[in-house]
């Protein structure tokens, strides 16, 4: 028994984190895909069929992916740029703090203040108007509560580029100082650099990362409640109605859209992670001063 | 230059909205077109600070915010260094399976989960609050230490290995100031993410658990915008002054930079 | 591999082995009122309800919780939580067999009650054994006896009592409509300063609800019936008419809609509508004193009528302290209690106790009670109530307006 241990010595740091988080997590999974499939008549894939054919669904579907993409993509690029740009800076506690600052807010305390602010009649228009830049709030353009959702992505990206931020900052702590001057004298420009010396680096935590927000937009309920429309809602709100529902007739219906969203995002993380660790393993192991 | 500039932007977005809450909890009747309230007054955090429980909450919240964030950094440590420094088969599944927890909305597992901590004993006990914060925290450290690992590499343990140092020795000399900013990011992010669970910390504590969150967010469907502000700000300043004892605390811990022995 | 599983379910079984499961088990309908009251002392009693009302919790808080300590040495705790939560945790609760929750009075009413009772969740017929509910409630009346068409039997209290009012900025809006006719006309010369919530929120299906009940000819052919599908997909019809005809004059021209009444409020507040309603014929009044809204906000009610509601306090069956829910249940439909609640510095919500019950000193305190500015006097509230019908109907505004509506380009 201590042999095997030994041996296979990642199985006994793994088992805390088996034992309490994940065994409950799939527990409750392995319920839930239970319960999209029993009906009152028992099991049924009947949920299953009515979320199919449902043309909320479908609009949800694209309203939301669409809204995730873009906030993911977003939040990547104008993440890695700031890290980029200002690591040096960031790595002194005083201005790390500050990128920081959006964190300290729960998601739905940002997406009020979004409202605070890009409401027709919010704090920016209020300002217009006392200069009299526009006459009537009906003037100020229309941001929030319509079906670009653009409202939602503000807010998403706005506290989100943070958390991007505070995934990049460690492999830009430890990246290699020489490598671009060595890039540059070889004839490389600021992309050469980039690629070839911090993009192998930074590619697995950028998708990674990138990969959490996504999901976590998707399946984020509180800010596209407050600041979404009425059709298409995105598919969080779309199951949380379904799940509440008065006599929780559309429980099974709430249940099948979860299932549905969890199994799809897991197949794209799990291709991605097989795909990218061997060779994360490989520069690990040439890694170390 | 650019970077000044950046900062500065960077500086004023954030700061904006900050100032925003504070003014908004200040201020009685603040009409469109003007640039501050017409009326203040300070009924806002009259309400916050009359709240009968507002101490006992807090604590709640730091006691099991803290037991959870210790728990993550041991999950995460041991987890992360297994993900990075080893390699084996079916490493792809167990990752996947890893990071299910954030991919998986809670409303689908709520259920499961109460029925699990009923069946354990533990639910309406703080103990049971605390492992459920444990799921939506636990991937996050796991990676954040799996990648401080990554960037660490086994040269250096190897090399301590070869010279005859123990492991825990190892873990202290060469692996703990090196992960002093992963710690640090992580006490602030669980922390954060802790203190912002609702409505299943609600469910699984029963009432005998009192958070900051369940004072809270009921008022999140009011248009009383002034206690909003005010709470989201006292709510902010939680994980500022939890971050300040622990860099008082890694301060003392770390090796190499104890002024005294 | 497998000794780690029989590990672990070794532990797992001798975790739940550790559940707590005291508590007498007193049965209340055994025991003299006095005898229930006895028990209660020294114990603790925990009320669920939804915490978003600074003005409703320093009622229970300041008002309620000392009294009860003073009179009966009950600990009264409120814990804040949203009624759907509290739903499902009794749900889960009973699902696992947990015979023993914390849950001991919960503030429910409508779906939910009916929910709960279907579901078993509830504990009683406990309210005849109140005196209070036998002394000074009309048990007679349907508003007690049947909850959105569903037969309270003695599982939940009554609490407190409301109506559907309209509330409008008098600077901008001089004269309120008196019909959905005038309301029509006001919206056409006052293009995107009203709309309403979606009917998923209890409001926004208020509304629907007023709506429905002229739609059909009035309430009483909803009444006899009960729930019929049929009868209502006919007879809607020109409901959903009037909900198109005004679309293109609501708030962002009806392309989208207030999720709940807060956002409508929300609106309402910065003044981007002039109108906005609400169950509570007194909640403005608050409002204005803090400063959310408009100084001179009114209220108005239309020629068709106001939708009556009440709503009742039940309890769970796992609640560890029955006898004690039912005493602190017992203070709470107290004429005084009632008064402290009517008055506009707590809750300012209507007593729902009967007056031709209370003692004529009583009846005069509740009659000189100052509502404020924007309530509407209750005589008139009084003659132009109407009843709520089957809940199945909120339900069915639910689904049928995504169709007829919202999709309807």
């Amino acid at each position: 028994m201590k042999k095997w241990f030994k041996k296979n010595k990642w199985m006994a740091y793994l088992m805390p984190s088996f034992l309490f988080p994940l065994s409950i997590t799939i527990y409750g999974l392995i319920m839930a895909i239970k319960e999209s499939m029993t009906d009152n008549t028992g099991f049924s894939l009947q949920a299953y069929r009515a979320l199919f054919y449902d043309h909320a669904f479908w609009a949800s579907y694209l309203y939301s992916v669409r809204i995730s993409t873009i906030s993911t993509v977003l939040s990547l690029i104008i993440g890695i740029l700031i890290t980029r740009l200002l690591y040096q800076k960031l790595l002194k506690t005083e201005w790390k703090l500050l990128v920081w600052v959006p964190m300290i807010f729960p998601h739905f305390v940002w997406g009020y203040m979004v409202v605070l602010l890009l409401s027709q009649t919010g704090f920016i228009s209020s300002i217009f108007n006392h200069f009299e830049w526009i006459q009537d709030f009906s003037q100020f353009p229309i941001l929030l509560y319509e079906p670009f959702g653009i409202g939602i992505i503000v807010t998403y990206v706005w506290k989100e580029i943070p958390f991007v931020v505070l995934m990049l900052l460690p492999v830009y702590a430890q990246m290699n100082q020489q490598m671009p001057l060595v890039v540059k004298t070889l004839g490389g420009n600021e992309w050469n650099v980039f690629k070839t010396t911090e993009w192998p680096w930074v590619a697995p935590v950028l998708f990674e990362t990138g990969i959490i927000i996504f999901a976590f937009i998707l399946s984020a309920y509180e800010v596209p409640a407050l600041l979404g429309t009425t059709y298409p809602k995105m598919l969080s709100v779309l199951s949380y109605e379904w799940f509440f529902y008065a006599d929780f007739r559309y429980r099974p219906k709430a249940f099948a859209l979860m299932v549905v969203v969890t199994m799809t995002i897991m197949t794209f993380v799990l291709i991605f992670f097989h795909m990218v660790n061997q060779k994360r393993y490989r520069m690990m192991k040439g890694n170390g001063r | 230059m650019v970077k000044k500039f950046v900062l500065v932007l960077l500086s004023i977005l954030i700061l904006i909205p900050v100032l925003l809450l504070i003014v908004q909890s200040l201020s009685k009747r603040w009409n469109y077109g003007h640039l501050l309230p017409k009326e203040w007054s300070l009924r806002a955090w009259d309400v916050l600070l009359s709240e009968q429980r507002l101490t006992e909450a807090i604590g709640w919240s730091y006691l099991i915010g803290i037991l959870v964030i210790i728990l993550n950094i041991f999950i995460g440590v041991l987890a992360g260094k297994a993900l990075a420094h080893e390699n084996f088969k079916g490493k792809s599944m167990i990752e996947t399976m890893l990071i299910l927890p954030i991919i998986i909305p809670s409303l689908a597992v709520a259920m499961g989960v109460h029925f699990t901590m009923i069946r354990w004993g533990i639910a309406d006990h703080w103990l049971g609050v605390v492992v459920v914060h444990l799921i939506p925290t636990v991937p996050y450290s796991i990676k954040m230490f799996r990648n401080a690992f990554d960037q660490i590499g086994l040269k250096q343990e190897e090399q301590a290995n070869s010279l005859g140092a123990s492991k825990l020795y190892i873990f202290y000399s060469i692996y703990f100031p090196q992960l002093i900013q992963t710690i640090r990011a992580v006490v602030f992010l669980i922390f954060v993410i802790s203190l912002s669970q609702y409505a299943l910390t609600a469910i699984i504590g029963g009432g005998n658990v009192l958070t900051l969150a369940m004072i809270y967010f009921p008022y999140f469907s009011t248009v009383d915008d002034a206690v909003m502000s005010s709470f989201s700000l006292l709510f902010a300043t939680l994980p500022v002054i939890l971050f300040l004892l622990c860099e008082f605390v890694l301060r003392l811990m770390n090796p190499y930079k104890r002024k005294f022995r | 591999m497998k000794k780690l599983l029989s590990i672990l379910l070794l532990f797992s079984l001798f975790l739940s082995a550790c559940q707590s499961n005291q508590g007498e088990n007193i049965d209340p309908f055994e025991l003299s009122w006095d005898e229930i009251v006895e028990k209660t002392n020294g114990t603790t009693v925990r009320m669920f309800m939804w915490s978003g009302d600074e003005g409703i919790n320093r009622y229970m808080d300041e008002w309620i919780s000392p009294k009860l300590k003073e009179k009966y040495n009950i600990t009264f705790e409120r814990i804040p939580m949203d009624t759907q939560d509290i739903l499902q945790k009794l749900l889960t609760e009973k699902k696992a067999g947990k015979k023993e929750g914390t849950i001991d009075i919960v503030w429910i009413n409508g779906e939910n009650f009916k929910n709960a009772k279907e579901n078993e969740l509830l504990f009683g017929p406990f309210t005849e054994k109140l005196p209070h509910f036998n002394e000074f409630v009309d048990t007679r009346s349907l508003n007690i006896q049947y909850d959105f068409g569903t037969k309270t039997d003695g599982y939940e209290a009554p609490w407190g009592k409301v109506q559907f009012v309209f509330l409008y900025n008098e600077d901008k809006v001089p004269n309120p409509p008196r019909s959905f006719e005038e309301l029509k006309e006001w919206m056409m010369d006052n293009p995107g300063k009203f709309t309403y919530p979606e009917p998923n929120d209890f409001t926004g299906n208020a509304f629907l609800r007023h709506l429905l009940y002229e739609s059909v000819g009035g309430v009483q052919a909803l009444l006899d019936r009960g729930f019929d599908e049929n009868f209502v997909n006919k007879n809607a019809q020109s409901m959903w008419d009037y909900l198109n005809e005004i679309k293109p004059h609501l708030w962002r021209e009806g392309k989208t809609y207030p999720s709940s009444l807060t956002e409508l409020d929300r609106l309402y507040s910065k003044e981007e509508v002039w109108m906005t309603m609400g169950y509570n014929e007194a909640r403005a009044e608050s409002l204005i004193k803090e400063g959310t809204f408009p100084e001179n906000t009114k209220s108005f009610i239309l020629d068709s009528g106001s939708i009556g509601n009440t709503h009742f306090l039940s309890i769970p069956n796992n609640s560890p302290n029955k006898v004690g829910a039912m005493v602190a249940i017992n203070f709470l439909l107290s004429p005084d209690a009632q008064l402290a609640k009517l008055k506009p510095n707590y809750w300012g919500e209507n007593s729902v106790l009967d007056p031709d019950r209370l003692t004529e000193e009583m009846k005069e305190k509740f009659k000189q009670v100052d509502r404020g500015q924007s309530v509407i006097p209750a005589e008139i509230l009084k003659e132009n109530m109407m009843p709520e019908v089957n809940s199945e109907y909120v339900n069915w505004l639910k689904e049928k307006w995504h169709e007829e509506v919202v999709q309807e380009k």
